[in-house]
């Protein structure tokens, strides 16, 4: 009797093993994202799918591959739009026995804004401002849920560019030029000239990270990594112009507030240690009844290895349960974005890009070579440089 | 008897409680058939932004209001209309010639060869061969030197203008499709219409 009832427990672990197991997705990386990347969105899991895409589009974009990183940011922002209703991983993700982390990732509120942001910049330079309107509207609004008001929709470059598109569009961008304005706190934002022909936007330092704190890693925390840079420096054709962060990536990725999330997994958290303790009150209990000195097959024998049975069950419960916050992270972000605008002959012109340090000391291993061609005058020129752009480019 | 039961029962509960588990993980383990729809109805995959479904109830709606207006349905020459491109100013980026594209196609199956359409996106290649004929180099039907690009009567064009909320109840997002046809001699705005749509949709709270 025994021995049958030792194979089934046998037979039936063997089966809970064998559903222990997902389909793995095993990739192996390269350390170079332009090759992990298309790896990853190809054969790897589909929930990282859009996060592989931000950051093969990122990189793409810093080697002046932006035929490359259209086609990425246009398949991960459909996933974006249509995140709407139902969605079983979703919902997987919120149980008490599955990790956050496998839901779709989209990222956070600030990560979609720079997903629509660097689409948005595309989108001009192919000539379509008012497609890089949308995107830069979105981006905006995809912040416009924090917590606290006060920090919903106020990032300055998006509404900034939101109001220079309209202006060259004959419209009226002081709307969006006031908004950004007021967001831009210290920052000396200059009015419109819907006459300059060419638009850099300019990033630098390193963006935020993710990571998970708790007892069991169920508070998600964004960490932000310091950098020396605070502003770059534009040289073209006797031109010299400063240029000042627009935007700090850290600053939006912190004042998002708390999540809908964050209280599911606080409850997953509670669920994990209250039955942890009473396994453990259980389990206590049960052998203490079980041991207390009754004739063998007593009452309390019976409810104490109840209780051992009850406080294994909580145990096993606790154990499953997973209440870690989703930590992937869209790591290559910068830390700042910023802009300038300047007004050049059609033609090639080679640009200098410096990055610099507090006292305007110039981060000679950061500076940056573009050959800008200007040869369409109907649609403006703009030029995407990163302090991790490749050098020299051509744009 | 009691050992011969559990002899059977003990293999059946593990291959079932195995079995039972064999897709799991494994998302729609027998696979989504192709579902074809109509351009015009709502799918399963829906944001909150434009598709096909507006795009076509908004063109209908467009190309059977211009072809009521006395200038096409009484006109005795076919009307002489140029596309503008339509300007978006909602927050999604779109194609935005899909939206004229789908007018004209309507209008000209419609109006009976009351309007024509010039085609004015392809003048470059047009002139190329023009002057290939006037120089010359291709043959000509007709006398090359003469003018006979047409000018246009109307400038058909639009603008789609937006609304978008966003709380903790969801997003909102209202889009204004307005269509306007232009007479090309005065700057008169002959025809106006719009249409209105809405729409509202709320994410998992994973992703709130």
């Amino acid at each position: 009797m025994e021995f049958h009832f030792q194979r089934a427990l046998c037979l039936l672990l063997l089966g809970s093993v064998g559903c222990a197991t997902t389909p793995t997705h095993h990739v192996a990386l390269t350390g170079d994202i332009l090759v992990d990347g298309p790896k990853m969105i190809a054969e790897g899991p589909p929930r990282d799918k859009v996060l592989w895409q931000y950051r093969t589009a990122a990189a793409a974009m810093r080697r002046g591959d932006f035929a490359t990183a259209k086609p990425l940011l246009d398949d991960a922002l459909l996933t974006l739009g249509g995140i709407y209703g139902k969605d079983a991983e979703a919902r997987k993700s919120r149980s008490y026995f599955s990790r956050e982390a496998r839901k779709t990732f989209i990222g956070e509120p600030y990560e979609r804004s720079m997903a629509y942001f660097y689409r948005g910049v595309i989108y001009w330079m192919n000539g379509e401002p008012d497609n890089a309107r949308a995107c830069f509207r979105t981006a905006e609004f995809e912040d416009s849920d924090a917590e606290n008001k006060e920090f919903a929709g106020d990032w300055v470059l998006p509404d900034y560019l939101d109001g220079l598109v309209t202006t060259k569009l004959a419209g009226d961008g002081s709307d969006a030029f006031k908004r950004a304005k007021r967001n831009s706190k210290n920052i000396n934002l200059p009015d419109y000239n819907p006459k300059a022909n060419v638009l850099f936007i300019v990033e630098f330092g390193p963006g935020p990270v993710k990571y998970a704190t708790g007892q069991y890693g169920e508070a998600l925390r964004i960490r932000t990594r310091s950098s020396s840079l605070v502003s770059a420096r534009i040289k073209t054709d006797g031109v010299n112009l400063s240029v000042a962060p627009c935007d700090d990536v850290n600053f939006q990725a912190t004042t998002r507030g708390g999540r809908v999330m964050d209280h599911i997994l606080a409850n997953k958290a509670v669920f994990k240690a209250a039955t942890d303790t009473a396994g453990d009150a259980a389990i206590i209990s049960g052998a203490i009844l079980a041991n207390g000195g009754h004739r063998r097959k007593s009452a309390a024998d019976e409810v104490g290895l109840g209780l051992i049975l009850a406080g294994l069950a909580s145990k096993i419960a606790s154990a499953r349960a997973t209440p870690e916050a989703d930590t992937r992270t869209w790591e290559n972000l910068p830390q700042f974005i910023s802009y300038a605008t300047m007004s050049l002959l059609p033609g090639t012109h080679n640009v200098t890009v410096e990055f610099l340090e507090p006292g305007d000391k110039v981060v000679a291993k950061l500076t940056k070579q573009i050959t800008v061609n200007i040869a369409d005058t109907t649609r403006d020129k703009v030029v995407f440089v990163s302090d991790s752009s490749t050098t020299p480019q051509t744009q | 008897m009691k050992h011969s039961i559990i002899k059977l029962l003990v293999p059946l509960i593990a291959a079932a409680f195995v079995a039972g588990c064999a897709s799991s993980g494994v998302k729609n383990p027998s696979g989504v058939p192709v579902t074809r729809m109509n351009a015009d109805e709502q799918g399963f995959v829906a944001g909150t932004g434009v598709e096909s479904q507006d795009l076509v109830a908004v063109t209908d709606k467009m190309s059977r209001s211009i072809l009521a207006i006395s200038q096409i349905a009484g006109a005795t020459t076919p009307v002489v209309i140029v596309l503008d491109p339509v300007n978006n100013e909602t927050r999604f980026p779109i194609n935005k010639d899909i939206f004229l594209s789908r007018i004209r196609g309507e209008l000209v199956k419609k109006s009976g060869g009351k309007v024509t359409f010039l085609a004015r996106e392809r003048m470059a290649a047009l002139e190329k061969e023009r002057n290939l004929k006037r120089e010359g180099a291709v043959t000509a039907s007709n006398d090359p030197q003469k003018q006979e690009f047409k000018g246009a009567d109307y400038f058909l064009t639009g603008e789609l203008k937006g609304l978008s909320t966003r709380t903790k109840a969801g997003t909102s997002d209202y889009i204004l499709y307005d269509f306007h046809l232009i007479d090309a001699r005065t700057s008169a705005i002959v025809w106006e219409d719009n249409a209105e749509i809405k729409k509202q949709g709320l994410e998992d709270a994973a992703y709130r």
